[in-house]
């Protein structure tokens, strides 16, 4: 029973903070790493994990038809062409909310670990049904936040419930990051959300006008080697898991404009 | 971790009138064997000072400690934040020394003091009928709601009810009082704005109707 497969889930209470975005490009930066990978999209309601990694149109089979028994695992897996490292497993229609219960998720998620290092579990939103069947079948989390009081206080609620269930570790991941709002104290700071959270922080990621364009074309940000800070700081939180020892981005050292990088041109000058 | 020893030690100190326990401490322990031990503290009020130099002694005899029991919060709260395994001594009222111990004595026989060791997250909900001694925080959409008083070993950023049966004498003391929301009795209070002092236990409590906040005296965690 006992495997050295991580199984992860990540989750995040509130809605639309960046869990599917996180889980598509931690997917594509681990396989570059050379770690095999599979991505589980456990969002049976409004899957999008597909469409993000570009993967939609290839999709025969799904999570339904293993369970079912019409098919075989290897079957319905989707390997990324570019990342051959990583394959999807997909969702079942809407209506496997049903009748699915933990038991099935457990069974998906150890028939993958026969064939994969990290199983990256995609888990809706809320702390429904959705979320305690991706639970049972999950032995870490990282729970995704925003600097934001409300998504804050929805990631402290899941975390108690991870803790009840025995997760451990549980980590935490602070998404969309604006460092001149964090300045200016309009945003709640690192320190504010560790602070309630208590939880280790495995990285946090820039607010980036580039995750976005990226999700539209099917392409995460990782998989084209962009430079951009999002890109930069996805590749980091995938490396640390793979236990190497990389700073934290510092926010006030960061500026997506050009006008933040003249500025900071400029103090460095003058002092 | 902890073997359950079958010929386990105990050490218990003297009444605190009646001698000094630093005294009555070293003359017991010339007397036990290494290994494990339980140290009853009876009504002593210790400190984590005083449990860290009674740790010390301790280990110059090979001794290291099961349990810590005692009468009165404060000390099982010293004894708590050394990482102890700490009990309160639920006292039958005859055997009480004073008309102090006499009244927690009857109030803890009905409705013992609840413990909690760990912070309180979001939606959840912490409910006892006596009093309530919390080690950890109340963060932010928990709640915690008591008979008797609430204790908090850690900060207050939710909400805290005391005397939730209508006792107006109950109170609220917490290392930092930042709550949303306290309620003493039926009375509601909306939490101060500002932060308070780093560092400065506060406590909330009744006076003429009315829910004030002041720096908390140093026995409130007695319960007295
Ligand atoms: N760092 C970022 N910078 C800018 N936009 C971002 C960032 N992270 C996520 N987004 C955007 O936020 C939106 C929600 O992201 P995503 O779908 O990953 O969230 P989710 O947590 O999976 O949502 P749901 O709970 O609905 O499943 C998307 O439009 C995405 O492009
Ligand atoms: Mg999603």
């Amino acid at each position: 029973m006992e495997t050295k497969t991580r199984i992860i889930l990540i989750c995040s209470g509130k809605g639309g903070v960046g869990k599917t975005t996180l889980t598509a490009n931690l997917g594509i930066s681990l396989a570059r790493q050379g770690v095999r990978t599979a991505v589980l999209d456990a969002d049976f309601g409004l899957r999008n994990l597909d469409l993000l990694l570009g993967l939609e149109n290839r999709i025969v089979y799904t999570a339904q038809e293993v369970l079912e028994e019409s098919c075989r695992l290897d079957q319905a897996l989707v390997k990324h062409k570019q990342e051959p490292n990583l394959s999807l497993l997909p969702a079942g229609n809407p209506r496997m909310l049903d009748w699915l219960k933990p038991d099935d998720m457990q069974r998906i998620v150890s028939m993958l670990t026969d064939k994969f290092d990290y199983v990256l579990i995609d888990c809706p939103a809320g702390v429904e049904d959705g979320f305690k069947n991706a639970v049972s079948a999950s032995k870490e989390a990282i729970v995704v936040t925003n600097p934001e009081v409300s998504a804050v206080r929805d990631a402290d609620r899941v975390i108690g419930l991870l803790n009840t269930h025995g997760i451990k570790p549980i980590q935490l991941v602070l998404n969309r990051v604006r460092p001149r709002m964090m300045a200016s104290q309009e945003m709640l700071s690192i320190e504010d959300v560790t602070d309630i959270l208590a939880l280790p922080l495995l990285g946090i990621v820039l607010e980036d006008e580039q995750v976005i364009v990226s999700t539209n074309r099917g392409e995460p940000l990782t998989l084209t080697g962009s430079k951009s800070p999002a890109a930069r700081c996805y590749s980091n939180i995938a490396k640390r898991m793979q236990g190497e020892e990389i700073p934290l981005i510092d926010p006030s050292k960061e500026g997506s404009g050009i006008r933040d990088k003249f500025r900071r041109l400029m103090q460095t000058k003058i002092f | 971790m902890q073997r359950k020893d079958s010929c386990l030690q105990t050490i218990i100190l003297p009444v605190s009138r009646h001698s000094d326990w630093r005294e009555s401490l070293k003359r017991q322990i010339n007397e036990c064997e290494p290994g494990l031990l339980e140290l009853d503290c009876r009504d002593w009020s210790l400190s984590y000072k005083d449990f860290m130099n009674i740790l010390t002694l301790l280990e110059k005899f090979h001794l290291k400690i099961n349990l810590i029991r005692a009468d009165i919060p404060e000390t099982i709260v010293s004894a708590s934040s050394l990482g102890l395994q700490a009990s309160l001594n639920i006292k039958q009222p005859q055997c009480s020394t004073s008309s102090i111990t006499e009244d927690i004595a009857k109030k803890k026989e009905s409705e013992p003091l609840t413990f909690h060791q760990g912070t309180l997250r979001s939606g959840e909900h912490l409910e006892a009928d006596g009093d309530i001694l919390l080690f950890g925080d109340v963060n932010p959409g928990a709640k915690v709601s008591a008979g008797g008083d609430v204790l908090i070993w850690g900060r207050l950023l939710g909400i805290a009810h005391a005397g939730k049966r209508g006792d107006i004498n109950s109170k609220i003391v917490a290392l930092q009082l930042r709550p949303l929301q306290l309620r003493i009795a039926n009375k509601v209070a909306r939490g101060p704005q500002e932060k308070p002092e780093e560092g400065l236990a506060e406590e909330a409590l009744l006076e003429s109707g009315q829910i004030i906040i002041k720096p908390a005296r140093i026995n409130s965690l007695r319960t007295a």
